[in-house]
């Protein structure tokens, strides 16, 4: 611990802040409490980028999907999307629809994974506990519909691998319906609960116009009234015929974030049910053109935010360049604002608040 | 029928009267109807006007990508800017010149850019003049600037029999030691 007059720089990590995914923090401290806030990152940089020139189109597909567990969908979906903006490939109606109910399943299990882990750091376990068993209702799904728990391999270029019959869209519906209450449950005690309230409720600031400045994302941005969402702002798949709010709360604070989340659950649940009930029957996938010089880019709203994905193709079946950013990439600075004046023991609190994602942001 | 491009006319005027050169301004819709338009800037130092331009239109940065046509360890020969407003992208696209890549910091403007340099200097080598905080993003300060290039990867020693990397790679070593 170095001393500098009444402050001390006091590190903290790089593991087990929030995740166990390694970030390191230079705390500025007086006292308890924070005045100051830097982090280095970039141990788990795995040089994916470079690899991403190393392969073809259409392995690249299973390279991004490992970008990120919580968001794979989000990476393979938008890295497709960019492919057939680059090669003027238009997917088929149906194709469409289940890429946004794959899209808007994993949402659901992914803000149900950070409303958990919030819990788990308050130290209300049974509160942790009873969020991850709704969550493995979601996995559950995940698992019978796609044959995987985290990565489910549905996005290919031009449409979706592999279709999702009748019976499976009747035993989703059925699903989440059972999931509804539950997450409702949920939602109630997040919103109640006087111990997490004292723990989240108008800590962790970001001002409005401090995330505008940083250019935050996802539900840090909405969480600080920004209305932003790539689904509304730039419709894609099949969101544009689809019904569903964009939530926004004014806070600022950790509470607003996770009420963000929360609501936004409900709204996944809607676009599911419209989803199953509306897909169109026809093919999934549509065929590949030919491969030109070009460049394209693509964004969709994954479970944090905005995913950025550019590509760059000289003629070969192996991009010339590919480069995406992911939305935690984008939130981390705002920490610096969030943490400014709390107190030590509420920074793995602050920092779960933006749903870190270590390993996307590193790449 | 003509299919009708949204985008902002102020944007396009001005940033257009920054660019030079057939073909350097142009657009295109995804399947979505979603407007891209990509900028051609004549010279890296039109940026800093570029940005500003979209700065005061409320625009968001969302990217910047440094580009190779050829490979990625080779010097960097474009820098890409990506910006949003009202969701439609705008993209600025710089050419570097030779040996000294260099672009002006656009962090004055966006707060966001200041990764997205440090990661350009970092991992791309391009340079960034004049940026508040040019320090190491991804790699600690103690490591040495390419660090990693002194070592031989796996996939290149492995191939010794099949491919001429692994001895061009050797005998380049011998000739520029360290």
């Amino acid at each position: 611990m170095n001393t500098a007059g009444s402050t001390f720089t006091m590190p903290l990590g790089p593991v087990h802040v929030a995740l166990e995914e390694p970030v390191y923090f230079h705390l500025t401290v007086e006292g308890e409490t924070i005045r100051h806030v830097s982090l280095t990152s970039g141990h788990v940089h795995r040089g994916m980028e470079a690899m991403a020139t190393q392969r073809n189109l259409v392995q690249n597909t299973t390279l991004t999907e490992r970008v990120c567990s919580l968001c794979s969908n989000s990476h393979s979906f938008t890295y497709c999307m960019a492919v057939e903006n680059v090669l003027g490939i238009t997917i088929p109606a149906r194709a469409r629809y289940l890429r946004v109910l794959a899209e808007e399943i994993k949402r659901v299990a992914s803000h149900l994974f950070n409303t958990a882990i919030q819990a788990h750091i308050i130290g209300f376990k049974s509160l942790f506990m009873h969020t991850m068993e709704v969550r493995e209702m979601m996995q559950d799904i995940k698992e019978t519909v796609y044959g995987n728990r985290m990565h489910l391999a549905s996005n290919c270029i031009g449409g979706v691998k592999c279709d999702v019959p009748g019976d499976l869209l009747d035993y989703i519906l059925s699903m989440i319906d059972k999931i509804e209450p539950a997450v409702e449950e949920v939602r109630e005690l997040y919103s109640t609960n006087s111990m997490v309230l004292a723990r989240t409720k108008g800590l962790g600031l970001l001002p409005k116009e401090d995330a505008l400045r940083l250019g935050v994302v996802g539900p840090v941005a909405r969480g600080s009234g920004l209305r932003m969402d790539v689904r509304r702002d730039s419709p894609y798949a099949a969101y544009p015929e689809l019904e569903f709010e964009t939530i926004v709360d004014s806070g600022c604070c950790i509470h607003s974030r996770t009420k963000v989340r929360l609501h936004e659950i409900f709204e996944s649940f809607k676009l599911i049910r419209q989803c199953c009930k509306r897909v169109p029957d026809g093919p999934t996938i549509a065929s590949m053109r030919q491969i030109r010089d070009a460049e394209a880019c693509a964004r969709a709203e994954a479970p944090r935010g905005e995913v950025f994905y550019y590509i760059r193709t000289n003629g070969t079946d192996i991009p010339a360049r590919l480069k995406w950013r992911a939305p935690s990439y984008m939130n981390w600075e705002a920490l610096g604002i969030m943490m400014r004046d709390c107190k030590v023991a509420d920074v793995a609190l602050i920092a779960n608040s933006i749903d870190p994602c270590v390993s996307c942001t590193e790449r | 029928m003509q299919k009708i491009i949204r985008g902002d006319v102020h944007i396009i005027q001005s940033i257009t009267a920054l660019c030079d050169g057939t073909g350097a301004v142009r657009h295109s819709v995804d399947s979505f109807s979603n407007a891209f338009y990509w900028f051609r800037l004549g010279t890296p130092r039109m940026l800093t006007q570029a940005a500003a331009v979209l700065r005061d239109a409320g625009a968001r940065l969302c990217m910047a990508t440094a580009c190779n046509s050829r490979h990625l360890n080779e010097p960097m020969q474009e820098v890409c800017y990506h910006f949003e407003v009202s969701g439609i992208l705008y993209n600025l696209t710089v050419s570097l010149n030779g040996e000294w890549p260099t672009v002006p910091s656009i962090s004055p403007l966006f707060a966001n850019a200041d990764w997205h340099e440090r990661e350009m200097m970092e991992l791309y080598g391009v340079k960034v003049a004049d940026h508040p905080n040019p320090q190491r993003l991804f790699l600690d300060e103690e490591l040495d600037a390419g660090l990693l290039n002194k070592a031989v990867p796996l996939s290149i020693m492995m191939n010794g029999a099949c491919t001429t990397d692994l001895w061009e790679r050797i005998l380049k070593d011998r000739e520029n030691p360290e």
